[in-house]
Order: structure tokens, then C-alpha cells, then sequence
């Protein structure tokens, strides 16, 4: 069994069908990640900017990092699910896409960018009321560009063909 | 209603529509920095939103919020506002005849309308909060139809 024929037998499935051919379905899908991109895009940026001193700087980083965390947890689920609805209606289209795999690279390395900050910034944000490190401004620089490259390489998505 | 489609068709030769006409890579990157843009601008606002819903960021009041978030959100509207006037001059004509469009447009000045009066006024006074919940939800509920109705705007 190949990727192909897997692929071949989600684009079969009649969910693969009513996402690709429906009138309303992909747009509608399309429009939650868009929505969600702007929740959870925005409670990043803002988290990234505090940690980076530019934005709410008389907020404590703590109340920032801590207050967003459950928002940016649930529109994440939202994004994930949104686009794996989408990638559902098209997976060979996916699988043939660059800007597709650059997508899935970079999101990978916000796994890893999870892993490595975790436990010195985001999960212990009281330290850093008092002087921002230089760990948690890498952090959020590297938080903004993987963000922007999501952003980018999602959207070139759409002219691979 | 000649002007106007005239104006349009003007827009749609000048040099800026040209140049997203022209390479290929243009009218992508300009999307993307849409994209960005009002990520960052509705992302605030609905950050600002969210606090007068009493959902979320409650240690800090909306007033203090919305101060802070201000010169983000406004630096967001301007690169989504920029980027979208491109984005449309590149195909003018097509867009305001698009029904998705229009809908986006009218919801656009209504949740800019919206968001530098009423909702200006529900995160900085002390208002009920009752009053302040419904200037969130109705600020979330205008900026949704703007993202929704862009999102139609490619299948209509």
C-alpha cells in the first residue's frame, strides 16, 4: 500500500467529496481557519511582542504568557482541525504541493520550538516579571518568524498547481 | 455610476495594479501580508473583545488593553487596508461587481465605524457590564463577517 493509494482512498471517502465539490463546505472551513488564524495568530503576536518588550509593557509578562495560554491552546486545536478538514477534501493536491511540505516543516519546528522553550519561558513566566531574558526574546523572534513562514508558505498553497 | 466605472478601470491600469499583475510572486506575498495584517489587527481587537465579553486577560481592565494593543492594531489596519487597496486594483473591475465583495466592504466600514466609536467608548468609560459585553460580541460578530466574507470572495 502506497501514500498514493491512501491518499487516493481519502479524495474516495464522500467527506473528501462534500469538502471538494460543495458549494458552501471549503469556503466555510476555509473562512473558521482564517478566523482562528486571527484569534490564535493574534494572541501569539501578542504573547511574542511582550516577551520581546514592544507591546503591553506595563502588563507583567506572566499575566500576558499566562491569561493567553488557554486561548492560543484552543484556537490551535481550531487551526489544526480546520486544516486537516481542508487537507481531507484535497490530499493529493497537498501531497504534490512544496509550499505544502515547507508548511508542515515549519510546523514541526513550532513543536520543537515548544519543546526547547517551554520550561524556561512559557511555563514559567513569573522570573521574567522582573528583567526579560535573552532566552525568552529568542524565543518570541523565533515564535514571529515561524509564524510568518505558516503564514506565507499556507497561502502559496493555493497557486502550486 | 460612468465616473465610477471609470475610476475602476483606471485603477485597474495603474502602475501599482501593473506591478501585482506582474510577477508571479506579487499578488501572494501581498496576500500573505494581508493575512498578517489583520491577523495582528483583528488578533488585538479581539483580544480587547474578549476582555469585555469577561472571557479573557482578566487581571487587566479593557481600558488598559486597548491602550496598550492601540499602536499594534492601528499598525495592523493600516498593512491590511494597504494591502487589500493593492490586492483589488490588481482586478478592480471583477471585485466590486463580486457579491462577496461588497458584503466584505460594507462590513468593513461598519466594524471600522463601529470600532472607533462605540467600541472606543465601551473600552474606555466605565460602562455597565452589560453594555461592555455587547460592544464585544458585536465587535467579534463584524470582524467575522469581514474574514468570512473575504474568504467567499474567490468562490463567488
Amino acid at each position: 500500500m502506497t501514500i498514493v493509494s491512501v491518499l487516493e482512498w481519502i479524495e474516495s471517502t464522500d467527506l473528501s467529496t462534500t469538502i471538494r465539490e460543495g458549494a458552501l463546505p471549503y469556503p466555510i472551513i476555509g473562512g473558521v481557519h482564517l478566523l482562528a488564524i486571527a484569534l490564535f495568530g493574534g494572541m501569539v503576536l501578542a504573547t511574542d511582542l511582550r516577551l520581546l518588550g514592544w507591546a503591553m509593557v506595563r502588563q507583567p509578562v506572566s499575566d500576558v504568557v499566562r491569561q493567553f495560554r488557554r486561548w492560543k491552546q484552543s484556537g490551535f486545536v481550531l487551526v489544526i482541525s480546520s486544516g486537516l478538514l481542508l487537507g481531507w477534501g484535497e490530499p493529493l493536491k497537498l501531497f504534490r504541493s512544496p509550499s505544502f511540505w515547507i508548511k508542515m516543516a515549519l510546523l514541526i519546528l513550532v513543536g520543537v520550538h515548544a519543546l526547547v522553550f517551554q520550561n524556561g519561558v512559557y511555563r514559567n513566566p513569573t522570573r521574567l516579571d522582573e528583567a526579560l531574558t535573552p532566552r525568552a526574546k529568542l524565543a518570541a523572534a523565533l515564535s514571529l518568524i515561524l509564524w510568518a513562514g505558516l503564514i506565507v508558505s499556507g497561502r502559496l498553497i493555493a497557486y502550486d498547481d | 455610476m460612468i465616473l465610477a466605472s471609470s475610476v475602476f478601470e483606471w485603477l485597474a491600469t495603474s502602475p501599482w495594479a501593473n506591478a501585482m499583475n506582474g510577477p508571479e510572486w506579487a499578488f501572494p506575498v501581498v496576500q500573505s501580508l494581508h493575512f498578517m495584517g489583520f491577523a495582528l489587527s483583528i488578533g488585538t481587537i479581539a483580544i480587547v473583545d474578549l476582555r469585555l465579553l469577561g472571557l479573557a486577560a482578566r487581571k487587566q481592565t479593557a481600558a488598559q488593553l486597548a491602550a496598550d494593543l492601540a499602536p499594534w492594531t492601528r499598525a495592523g489596519l493600516a498593512v491590511m487596508l494597504i494591502t487589500g487597496f493593492l490586492m483589488f486594483s490588481a482586478d478592480a473591475v471583477r471585485y466590486r461587481v463580486n457579491p462577496s465583495f461588497q458584503f466584505k466592504m460594507t462590513f468593513l466600514a461598519l466594524a471600522l465605524l463601529f470600532h472607533f466609536t462605540l467600541h472606543r467608548w465601551a473600552t474606555g468609560a466605565r460602562v455597565a457590564p452589560l453594555t461592555a459585553r455587547l460592544a464585544g460580541g458585536m465587535s467579534l460578530a463584524l470582524w467575522t463577517a469581514v474574514v468570512g466574507a473575504g474568504r467567499m470572495i474567490a468562490f463567488v
